[in-house]
């Protein structure tokens, strides 16, 4: 007998048992020699396969089992795009919240700009002051302000710095880690700036989105940011990361005596901690080329080791193509409440 | 074949795998030792390079990509590689020295300004062996095709990170085609898949910085 | 409706049209767990952790104290209204209602 399934890119494959048994079995082992974190147990792995055997469309925790959603970007989704899976309906952003709020049952939101990222922010800050006051008005959930640390926008041509990559290639290692370095320092000195504003005018929280997205130096500045915040304001801090693997391209950066290169999802969270951060994400990337029974058992490996070593809520990111979720504009339900099941249910997170 | 070290016998296998160990431990010292001693061994300086160096270069991909080795460890990995490559060519006549194993022009296709992962992949296949040509990010697309005829690019690769910019890959490939180029297509990026390099006609797809390594190898022949 | 409805609907709370959003504030604010805030938020409303997610109790419950109801009720409390009673029921301080409230003094 065969069963459906997908490919990481969505596509609709069949699969049988034990296939599917041995792709869980190859993707959890996949992630507990990468992390050097267990593999699941053979409970969990037969717990895994019956939710991908399930004959159901869509399946679902047991009642008792729920866990928060939290949710990022959402609001700018409704109405436009800046890149991945917006549904063009012209609505502001205040209103995105709310139907977030009111219509989809979301536990907390988020305000984002289009363009999102910190730095575009700053010259626009009162703009997004006078926005965070209307939605804290209207809005009954915690909102937090979410962009994305992006150290990619200090380097050249959009910033003032060498371009690592530039650097690397013309075999000037000194100058690609500088360049890194100065980025990060006014990257952290851009976050504090955007987030202080915005606590002035009552915002809860910040969102820093697909931290080490540019490699270790883009984390360092958001560690950097996250203490100054938690130090100077009530800000509570939520720190999704952009990879199961923090990339070294630095690969020196230190935070309190602690590497960051190279750090898997159950080392990042204690730097996390370290820094103040309140609530943690976590990111697993998904293969676009494998099938999603190995995909999510990977993920479900990694974050369990996270949920196991942390000591703040985790959060799993589970947007398109992170967190055993196929990289798919419009990712197909069967999979992702497959997944959203295995993380609440098997890696025992605290949220999504 | 085995020759005797410090009065121990060394077989041809050894001495191809000290010069590995020396390379993936970033030892200069040891690297320079290791392909003395293969040489004096009787082993051929081609297959020193072919072999045992190509072979730690992949090891210290794989090692990257598994975030155990970092960027600036990889340019110190190519910094001696180059320096043990040098040594051994001068024992090579001058027609069977190795060639570089293709020329390759990367960029970020028009619209899109993301490049951490592009200077990465552009990176890793310079230290193994490529003649990379990086047009930047948010690249016309003329310009991919200008360079490629200039330097006479063996694969063009391009990148996408959203799903809005990668239609980008695809009218490359088609304005390539267009201007009569026969060179090999390859994409990444996070958005693009590998069902979605077929649909486009490009030669190939790589998940990540070290797969594009070994696909763009692959597509020149070189394994 | 591919990820955040979908989410909602296989593993999610519910927010205010449940608990929610009172057990994600507990996460943030005290850095709870799960359980914990589960079981901190169930305490202070008086009901059991099962009911939490209970939409027919929890519907009831939030208007009767009057924090928050997913409907348009003319009248219930909303937005900072209904912030200013969850803060005082979690025991929590929430920004901008300290904001607002420090401006009114």
């Amino acid at each position: 007998m065969e069963y459906y399934c997908r490919l990481g890119d969505g596509h609709l494959i069949k699969m049988t048992k034990e296939d599917m048994k041995n792709s869980i079995e190859a993707g959890t082992n996949d992630a507990a020699e990468r992390g050097e974190i267990p593999a699941l147990t053979d409970d969990e792995q037969e717990f895994l396969l019956d939710i991908m055997c399930n004959p159901q469309k869509n399946v679902s925790v047991e009642p008792g089992n729920e866990i928060v959603v939290t949710h990022d970007i959402g609001t700018i989704r409704i109405d436009g795009d800046q890149g991945n899976s917006g549904v063009g309906i012209p609505v502001s952003r205040l209103a995105g919240i709310l139907i977030h709020e009111r219509a989809f049952g979301t536990d907390t939101m988020e305000l984002g700009h289009i363009d999102y990222s910190f730095k575009p922010v700053k010259p626009i800050i009162f703009q997004e002051q006078q926005t965070v006051e209307r939605v804290n008005l209207l809005a009954t959930i915690l909102v937090l302000y979410g962009a994305m640390p992006n150290l990619g926008l200090y380097y050249y041509p959009d910033g003032p710095f060498n371009n690592p990559s530039e650097r690397f290639q013309a075999g000037d290692v000194a100058g690609a880690l500088e360049a890194q370095e100065k980025a990060a320092e006014h990257a952290h000195r851009d976050m504090v700036y955007i987030m202080k504003n915005l606590w002035d005018v009552g915002c809860e929280g910040v969102n820093f989105d697909t931290t080490a997205a540019a490699g270790d130096a883009d984390f360092y500045a958001t560690l950097m940011a996250t203490e100054e915040l938690k130090r100077d304001t009530g800000l509570v801090v939520e720190m999704g990361m952009a990879a199961e693997n923090v990339i070294g391209i630095h690969g020196s950066i230190e935070y309190k005596g602690m590497r960051l290169a190279g750090l898997y999802p159950h080392e990042q969270v204690k730097v996390a901690e370290k820094a103040g951060v309140d609530v943690f994400g976590p990111v697993v990337n998904t293969n676009t080329s494998r099938d999603m029974a190995w995909n999510m058992a990977r993920a479900v490996t990694f974050v369990k080791a996270c949920v196991e070593a942390s000591d703040i809520p985790i959060h799993v990111n589970m947007g398109m193509g992170v967190g055993g979720t196929p990289m798919f504009e419009t990712p197909a339900t069967d999979m992702v409440t497959r997944a959203s099941k295995a993380m609440a249910e098997v890696a025992k997170v605290d949220g999504i | 074949m085995n020759i005797e070290i410090g009065g121990d016998s060394m077989g041809k296998e050894e001495l191809l795998k000290a010069v590995e160990d020396a390379l993936i431990k970033l030892d200069e010292g040891a690297l320079m030792k290791a392909c003395d001693d293969a040489l004096a061994g009787g082993v051929e300086p081609l297959e020193i390079i072919e072999k045992a160096l190509t072979n730690a270069m992949t090891t210290i991909g794989d090692l990257f990509e598994k975030g155990k080795m970092f960027l600036p460890q990889i340019m110190v990995a190519a910094d001696i590689m180059k320096k043990a490559t040098a040594k051994l060519e001068e024992k090579i006549p001058a027609d069977q020295k190795p060639e570089k194993l293709g020329t390759y022009v990367i960029g970020t296709v028009e619209g899109d300004v993301h490049d951490i992962g592009k200077g990465v992949v552009a990176t890793l296949l310079k230290v193994n062996g490529f003649d990379v040509y990086d047009v930047g990010r948010d690249t016309p697309l003329q310009n991919f095709v200008d360079k490629a005829k200039e330097v006479n690019a063996d694969i063009v690769g391009a990148s996408a990170l959203m799903t809005t910019t990668m239609v980008g890959q695809k009218e490359l490939i088609e304005l390539l085609k267009k201007e009569g180029l026969t060179c090999k297509t390859m994409i990444g990026g996070a958005a693009p898949t590998a069902r979605w390099a077929e649909k486009i006609g490009a030669d190939a797809y790589a998940e990540n910085a070290t797969e594009a390594v070994e696909v763009a190898k692959k597509l020149v022949g070189a394994e | 409706m591919g990820m955040p409805i979908a989410h909602v609907m296989a593993s999610g709370m519910q927010g205010i049209r449940a608990a929610g959003d009172l057990v994600a504030r507990m996460q943030f604010a005290k850095r709870m767990r799960l359980k914990e805030a589960k079981e901190y938020v169930a305490k202070k409303l008086g009901v059991d952790v099962i009911e939490l997610v209970d939409v027919e109790v929890m519907r009831n419950l939030r208007e009767e104290l009057d924090i928050g109801v997913v409907t348009s009720v003319p009248g219930a409390a909303t937005g900072i209204e209904a912030k200013a009673r969850i803060a005082e029921l979690l025991g929590i301080p929430i920004a901008p209602v300290e904001r607002l409230k420090s401006k009114l003094e």
